[in-house]
């Protein structure tokens, strides 16, 4: 027997985290849920796993800072060490709080931009991607659950009126798809 | 609900009867509609002051670095001055972005936007003048440490302008990521909601194919927060190496180790007071007032009197240390900047930086639209003379009274600078009809708390 | 019959009938040659794109090619010309006004640059205008061949032609002029006797355009002979100098390096020093340099001068002196007395009864300074003969005249009388190397070469004789005036044997050979016989003119320009006076008092320039407008104003700046009664220091007197530098000052340079050898107003704004409390009415720990193991930030390129003036920072040279160009690792200090502590 996706509107933020709260109850499955704007609470409502992608960020500070060592270091300490106004380009330490500004900024950009390209690259953005949000108000005011109908669908629709969602809309599937 | 609760003290943000779609329709609005007369003539005066600056930079690197006021003795006036002014004012957005978002400032989202847009548009100005400043800038790659055909021919990492370079340029990028990344949600508005093809075609492409997954939206807040918080220090750093251009000289009036928060401090000071010029500007021409409301001119004034104030301390300081200090030449540096031959800049500084924002803590005029106006461009004024007055009365009578001399701008100077105001302006222009210029999707989520029909409603109830 | 030889090639000959062999006689090669037929052949589409392919590859590869720099190798190359080394050849120059013998170092044939003949005895201490002189020989406005009526002829018909002339003047026996400069060459003399004797009709008259004739009368008078007497200084233990300016021009100058000698107390001289008092009415080098210099008008000058001699000899003065000159007699009789025969008095004044009386006190005075045995030859010219001259021709009682070396049309009083009857003259001739204001109007125009083209013997003093020779083919199609006046007697020979042969027959002698004497470029002959004096009473009550309400003009030749025949030298022009460091410009220099009381200003504008206003100074119907420069220490009533500006023709329109003062030099008279009054007007100068005084920076110049000197220790008058670490007074010096380890320099070459304040007088002869040996641009009047000069060394003057520089730095100290300190540094901006000066020679001081090095951006200057502070120009991408970093400002910036760029029509835009460039260092380009190298270039040579030959580098091999031209031994350089060095030893001493040593910049140029040797009364 088939089951069926509903796109189910909401048109405000509250009465959709009780409206998840209710499905939740019922065991139904939520596959997305679209949101113009971040709901608090939505992630803990959904149970999604929090993010790691701030630590990614350290690790990659990290990365930042070793490069600006190896770098300031190859080229004032190894490569050529000229005499600049007497200061010590024999010894890479006694030289070093020359350098911190470059190893500071190296450390924030490398940081910044990579924890940047990650999210971009999880969160599926770049140029010339296809928007797949399927309701374009979820852009604007309205806040769209995609999940899939119980076995009765009319139930399922009775159900949802009640949590108070604006409108419902039943997408097919067939079988062979899953 | 508790996550929309905020005491009925505290003024609405946002002004009116507005629903999640009122606000949507709004910041849509000047994109939607085509620009009027008032945009246009801006436009147009943007545009010439932006071409007889195009015109004055090709004239100069034609002919050569002689066609400005500089000389021996005054290697930098104009052009650095207008650097760090310009990179001074860049500070504000990132600081309202970052730093009232680490404080949980819920004011800052009616702001934020504009003000992150003209610090990216700051910068800009502000790394053009290194360039040009330099004789040969057709060779400013050289700048940059790269491999290159005269074997281990490496940048010098002993020198604040190479610290300049990579500070000015992670601050360009990285406010710009942070930036772009906060406007996804607000391009994929615009993008649903465009009717015309090639508009639609425009904003999917910017808008990175945004659609607003719960999870996307919890990485979204996560990577906003580090941003802010590598953001924070960023600003800071950037303007303290600015200022080391300066303080790890030898110059007297210069070799000042007080810089570095000094000028983060003026830095803020005259950012804010730029974003409050352009504000005021655009919630008129944009119709936004229910966004920007006279809260937000309020407590910005607020910050701006608050940075006037800690600037004029470190004025002070700086006589005070230069007495005490001891040295001659520090002493006759500061004698000579408050009343030598330069001393109406002095004087202008102090008057425009430390003496007019003070009026600000009268309620009446730090409420007053038109006021809160003019103070923001006599700050900027004061600012600029803050800067000309530390590169050139510093240099111009230095340590040995041979090589004394004075400066005087030529006509390239001042084209170059005005050419600079006139790109800064173009910029914003084109930005305020094309971007959503207001955070529309963080306002929504504090419209609850803080929109003011909202704020009745809960009132009503208790 | 002859037998033919027959090879065999194989069996096959064998044979009667062979048809291989037939065949082989018959057609050389065996098989067809595959040779193209044209008519078979048709070029495929393969073919065509195979030519179009080949053809636009090769336009191509064309088109890739450089632009091609033509350079003509030698078609025979000269043995002792090797491509990149230098020959010097010893010479001398004597061009009227200077007279010197030096060394030309040419490079590939080209002279570049002049040196210092360090061997010669006498005449050797080149000034700035002698280094200069080797410009002139590229100067593009040079006559190109000798012109008759205004067209080029050859050199036949122009001497046939002139003798033509002369020979119809002669048989109708007309006066003729021959008026040249002083010729004190032997050959040239005896060439001219033969001319005039030849033609009789032709009178001799010798012209010095800065008349030294009374003088010469004077000496005359009492000695016999049309000489100056010589002196020589350092034997000098008191100078009292009245008016005469012995340091630059006075009589030939050439006395500093002799003056320097006895002003730096050291072992050698147990540490004493000479006593130079100086009364004087314009501010000079000499009062400049002096202990007591004495402002005085010309008339009190000559009291001053009775009133000594009086003392002296015991003869009655009339009329008394003002108390404060007074007092400064007395002491100048003092110390003359107490110094015997180690004593002199000299003076400039223009009265013949003066310089008899100077003649007659230092013979009072036995003194062992002044020389009479060998007097100096180089003046001659007599005022009576050239107003005689001047009446004959106005009563047109010449008519003809001949002139060589000298342009009388700009430098006589009466120029345009003078050109006016000249013009219209039955014959005149003028030897020139321009077409100036007399030789352009000239009939004949005789194309004479430069001094460094030409042959010369000269007699500069009695026995002391000088050899010029040629140091490159003559650049255009020029004569010397001698070689045309031995084709005019008719002589075959041509004046390089005449002088071989006059030297081999009358002068050489001791066994001194002409070919030594010529690599020398001199010869000395001691047998000179005593002079008798005719001893005359001075009459010291012959009237003095008394000061007036009228100001007295005193003229003066300016140690940049002189007698004003180099004005088209753009070195020169550009070249700072050591005084009032201006540029570009002559002026009239005005008492403080004076100016005030006629409402005279000088200001600074916007950009820091000098502007002054306007004055006209009007003499006998005769005025000149010209603008005023207000002189701290000219005397009250007195007007300075110098020669050698204002010249119109045979220079480009940059040069024909100032005003011409020979045109109020009435009577060959320096002193000129005049009335002066402000006119409309403000006039735009150059000055390259727009702050006279040194703010009571004692950093800066550090100085002491001479009893404290010797009475008191090092640390008393030259402490260490003290610094604060931790609120603890630490030495500058010691390492725990410095926050970060220090490089090891103890390996190599570390070289230093040591300039000391006292035998540095300031005349600038190191500006200009500097800009010689580094190809510095010159940059225009307007650039040097902009404050944007290039020179890499510069000679700061500083006026002192009390009494003294000591009292400067005093008060500075004491101004405690805000008013009174800025009351008081306000002050101090304003120079005394008649200050002390002191003199401040500044280049890079390569600082071991450089400001400049750590802030640049692409590591484009940075230190080098022999201690110079180093600049890549092509790594420089031109952020200026070195520059605004140093603190001594003594880096310079290439704001626009000068070279090749007809903004800057100097001599870097005509292949003519880039002749003179030196091959060792390079032109910078627009957008780079430049600066004093220590002169790179050549301590690698040496250092090369040494390791070429094998052998240790020398400590005498260590120059630098600065080094080298300083005559007056200010400057030392070399090794401080070669702890034999003489500058090794000089930084040692007690003396040595380093410029704002508190900022801790390590500096490697050094400074020797003033010594001052003034009592004030």
């Amino acid at each position: 027997m088939s089951k069926n996706n509903l796109h189910v509107l909401f048109d405000d933020d509250d009465i959709l985290l009780d409206a998840i709260k209710k499905i939740k109850e019922k065991k139904y499955h939520i596959n997305e849920v679209y949101a113009p704007f971040p709901v608090h609470g939505l992630d803990k409502a959904l149970g999604l796993k929090p993010t790691r992608i701030s630590i990614l960020a350290f690790i990659y500070g990290c990365i930042g800072f070793t490069v600006a060592v190896l770098m300031t270091n190859y080229m004032m300490i190894a490569d050529w060490p000229q005499n600049i106004g007497g200061k010590p380009s024999f010894s890479f330490i006694e030289n070093m709080p020359a350098f911190v500004p470059i190893l500071f900024e190296m450390t924030v950009f490398f940081a910044a931009h990579l924890m940047v390209l990650t999210f971009y690259m999880r969160s599926k953005l770049w140029p010339f991607k296809k928007a797949e949000n399927p309701n374009p108000l979820t852009t604007d005011n309205m806040f769209l659950i995609d999940m899939e109908s119980g076995d009765n669908l009319n139930k399922m629709k009775v159900f949802l009126k009640k949590t108070g969602a604006v409108s419902i809309e039943v997408i097919e599937r067939d079988d062979n798809e899953k | 609900m508790s996550s929309h609760y905020e005491a009925s003290i505290r003024k609405p943000l946002v002004e009116g009867d507005k629903s999640y779609h009122d606000i949507t329709v709004d910041i849509a609005r000047p994109i939607e509609t085509p620009p009027n007369k008032d945009w246009w003539i801006a436009f147009s005066i943007a545009l010439i002051a932006f071409l007889w600056g195009v015109g004055c930079v090709i004239y100069t690197i034609g002919t050569g670095i002689g066609s400005w006021g500089l000389n021996k003795t005054v290697g930098w006036a104009w052009d650095i001055t207008n650097f760090v002014w310009w990179v001074g004012i860049a500070h504000a957005g990132t600081l309202i972005s970052a730093v009232l978002l680490l404080f949980r400032q819920k004011w800052r989202m009616g702001i934020n936007r504009s003000a992150e847009a003209m610090t990216i548009f700051a910068v800009i100005q502000a790394g053009l003048f290194p360039i040009i400043h330099m004789g040969r800038p057709w060779l400013a790659y050289w700048m940059f440490p790269l491999p290159n055909q005269f074997g281990s021919l490496w940048v010098n990492f002993n020198s604040p302008l190479l610290w300049d370079i990579f500070a000015i340029s992670t601050y360009l990028t990285v406010s710009l990521v942070f930036w772009w990344t906060g406007l996804l949600p607000d391009l994929a508005m615009i993008r649903d909601r465009a009717v015309k093809p090639f508009q639609k075609k425009i904003y999917s492409l910017i808008s990175f194919g945004w659609t607003g997954r719960a999870k996307d939206w919890q990485r979204f807040e996560e990577v906003s927060l580090v941003l802010a918080g590598l953001a924070t220090p960023l600003v800071l750093s950037v303007h303290s190496i600015v200022s080391m251009d300066f303080a790890t000289s030898v110059i007297p009036g210069w070799h000042t180790t007080i810089f570095p928060p000094y000028f983060v401090a003026g830095a803020i000071f005259s950012g804010f007071a730029m974003v409050q010029t352009l504000l005021i500007i655009m919630r008129k021409v944009s119709r936004l007032e229910s966004y920007i409301t006279l809260q937000h001119i309020e407590l910005m004034n607020i910050i701006i009197m608050i940075t006037g104030s800690i600037v004029g301390c470190a004025y002070i300081t700086e006589l005070f240390i230069a007495w005490y200090s001891g040295v001659e030449y520090e002493q006759f540096a500061f004698l000579n900047r408050a009343t030598g031959p330069y001393w109406w800049a002095y004087f202008f500084m102090m008057t425009c930086n430390v003496v007019s924002p003070q009026i600000m803590w009268v309620k009446k005029l730090r409420t007053s639209i038109i006021v809160s106006f003019i103070i923001s461009i006599v700050v900027n004024i004061g600012m600029w003379f803050e800067r000309f007055v530390i590169i050139v009365t510093s240099l111009h009578r230095d340590y040995l009274p041979s090589s004394w001399t004075m400066f005087s701008p030529t006509f390239i100077d001042i084209g170059i600078f005005i050419g600079s105001i006139g790109f800064f302006l173009l910029l914003f222009l084109l930005y305020a009809r094309s971007f959503p210029v207001i955070a529309q999707a963080e306002v929504k989520s504090i419209l609850k708390s803080s929109g003011e029909n909202y704020k009745k409603l809960r009132d009503s109830h208790e | 019959m002859k037998k033919v030889k027959k090879y065999w090639k194989g069996l096959e000959q064998l044979k009667v009938q062979s048809d291989i062999v037939d065949k082989l006689e018959q057609n050389e090669f065996v098989e067809e040659i595959p040779v193209e037929k044209s008519e078979d052949k048709n070029s495929s589409r393969r073919d065509f794109l195979k030519y179009l392919g080949f053809s636009t590859t090769a336009a191509a590869i064309a088109g890739c090619e450089g632009p091609v720099i033509k350079s003509v190798p030698y078609v025979v190359q000269p043995e002792q010309i090797i491509p990149g080394v230098a020959n010097y050849y010893a010479t001398a120059i004597a061009d009227g006004n200077d007279f010197r013998s030096i060394l030309v170092k040419t490079r590939e044939g080209r002279p570049i640059k002049i040196q210092n003949n360090k061997d010669a005895k006498s005449f050797n201490c080149s000034n700035a205008r002698v280094n200069a002189s080797v410009l002139d020989l590229y100067d593009t406005y040079r006559l190109q061949g000798p012109k008759v009526d205004g067209n080029y002829v050859l050199w036949d018909d122009f001497n046939n032609q002139i003798k033509g002339n002369l020979e119809n003047l002669i048989n109708d026996n007309k006066r003729i002029v021959l008026l040249t400069q002083t010729q004190c060459s032997p050959t040239t003399k005896l060439i001219l006797d033969k001319f005039l004797s030849k033609y009789s009709n032709i009178e001799h008259i010798e012209y010095d355009t800065i008349s030294s004739s009374s003088a010469l009368d004077a000496f005359e008078n009492i000695y016999g002979i049309r000489a100056l007497a010589d002196y020589d200084f350092s034997k000098a233990e008191t100078i009292v100098s009245v008016d005469a300016d012995f340091l630059s021009d006075w009589q030939g100058g050439s006395y500093s390096s002799g003056w320097s000698k006895t002003r730096v107390p050291n072992a050698d001289n147990n540490n004493s020093m000479s006593y130079h008092i100086q009364f004087e009415s314009n501010m000079t080098l000499s009062g400049a340099n002096a202990d007591n210099r004495v402002p005085a008008n010309p008339s009190e000058l000559k009291k001053i001068l009775a009133h000594i001699y009086s003392r002296l000899s015991g003869q009655p003065v009339n009329g008394s002196l003002n108390p404060n000159l007074d007092k400064y007699v007395d002491l100048s009789v003092k110390k003359l007395k107490s110094s015997g025969t180690k004593s002199v008095l000299i003076s400039g004044i223009d009265d013949v009864n003066v310089q008899e009386m100077v003649l007659m006190i230092n013979d009072l005075l036995n003194s062992d300074v002044i020389d009479i045995k060998s007097p100096r030859l180089i003046r001659s010219g007599k005022n009576s003969e050239l107003l005689k001259m001047m009446e004959d021709l106005k009563s047109s009682k010449i008519s003809g005249m001949i002139t060589s070396g000298i342009n009388p049309g700009y430098s006589l009083p009466e120029s345009e009388e003078f050109l006016k009857i000249f013009k219209n003259l039955e014959f005149t001739l003028s030897f020139s190397m321009k077409e100036d204001e007399t030789s352009r109007v000239a009939k004949f125009l005789g194309a004479s070469s430069h001094y460094l083209e030409s042959w010369g013997d000269y007699e500069f003093k009695t026995g002391h004789y000088y050899l010029a020779q040629p140091t490159i083919r003559p650049l255009f199609d020029t004569k010397q005036f001698q070689d045309v006046i031995l084709s005019l007697i008719g002589a075959d020979t041509n004046f390089y044997d005449e002088i071989k042969s006059n030297w081999k027959n009358n002068i050489l002698s001791s066994g001194k050979t002409w070919g030594k004497s010529l690599q020398d470029g001199f010869f000395y002959d001691y047998s000179q016989n005593e002079l008798s004096i005719r001893r005359k009473r001075i009459n010291l009550n012959s009237p003095f003119a008394e000061s007036s309400n009228e100001f007295s003009l005193v003229l003066y030749p300016k140690v940049g320009m002189g007698d004003g025949q180099r004005a088209s030298n753009p070195w020169l022009q550009e070249f700072p006076d050591p005084i009032t460091r201006v540029t570009w410009d002559n002026y009239i220099t005005l008492s403080i008092s004076d100016a005030k009381k006629l409402k005279l200003k000088n200001y600074n504008v916007a950009n820091g320039a000098l502007n002054g206003s306007y004055a006209k100074i009007t003499s006998n119907r005769k005025e000149i407008i010209a603008p005023v420069i207000i002189q701290p220490g000219q005397a009250p009533g007195t007007i300075g104003l110098s020669f050698g500006y204002g010249k119109k023709y045979g220079m480009s329109d940059e040069m024909k700046v100032g005003i011409n003062a020979f045109y109020l030099y009435n009577d060959f008279n320096k002193i000129q009664k005049v009335n002066i009054s402000k006119v409309k007007g403000d006039h735009e100068f150059a000055c390259i220091q727009l702050h006279n005084t040194m703010m009571g920076r004692d950093e800066v110049i550090k100085e002491t007197s001479l009893e404290i000197f010797n009475t008191k220790d090092k640390s008393y008058w030259n402490p260490t530098v003290m610094v604060s670490k931790n609120h603890i007074e630490t030495k500058v010096t010691s390492p725990e000052v410095d926050i970060w380890r220090d490089f090891d320099r103890s390996i190599g070459h570390h070289f230093n340079l040591s300039i000391d304040l006292n035998s540095c007088n300031g005349c600038g002869a190191c500006v200009i050898a500097c800009t010689a040996e580094n190809n510095v641009p010159v940059v225009g009047k307007e650039e040097v107003r902009k404050s944007r000069d290039m020179h890499w060394i510069r000679i700061d003057r500083y006026y002192s704004s009390e009494d003294t520089i000591q009292e400067d730095i005093k008060i500075a100290e004491e101004a405690k409390g805000f008013r009174k300190y800025k009351s008081t540094l306000n002050a101090l901006e304003q120079a005394a009415e008649n200050p002390q000066v002191v003199f401040q020679p500044i280049a890079c001081m390569h600082c071991n720990h450089a400001p400049c090095e750590t802030v640049c951006p692409v590591a484009a200057t940075s230190h080098g193991r022999q201690g110079q502070n180093q600049m890549a120009y092509n790594r420089c991408v031109g952020t200026r930030y070195c520059a605004n970093n140093c603190p001594y400002k003594v880096r310079r910036f290439n704001w626009f390129s000068y070279a090749d760029n007809d903004e800057f029509d100097y001599n870097l835009n005509n292949p003519l003036g880039k002749m003179v460039l030196n091959p060792d260092v390079t032109v910078r380009s627009r957008g780079v920072m430049e600066k004093c190298t220590l002169c790179i270039q050549k301590t690698q040579k040496v250092i090369l040279d040494a390791k070429r030959d094998g052998r240790k580098v020398t400590d005498k091999d260590w120059q630098t160009a600065c080094s080298d031209a300083c005559s007056d031994g200010a400057m030392v350089f070399g090794d401080v690792n070669d702890k034999e060095s003489e500058i090794s030893k000089v930084r040692e001493g007690d003396r040595t200090y380093r410029v704002l040593e508190s900022l801790g910049t390590k500096p490697n140029v050094i400074y020797q502590t003033k010594i001052r040797n003034n009592i004030n009364i």
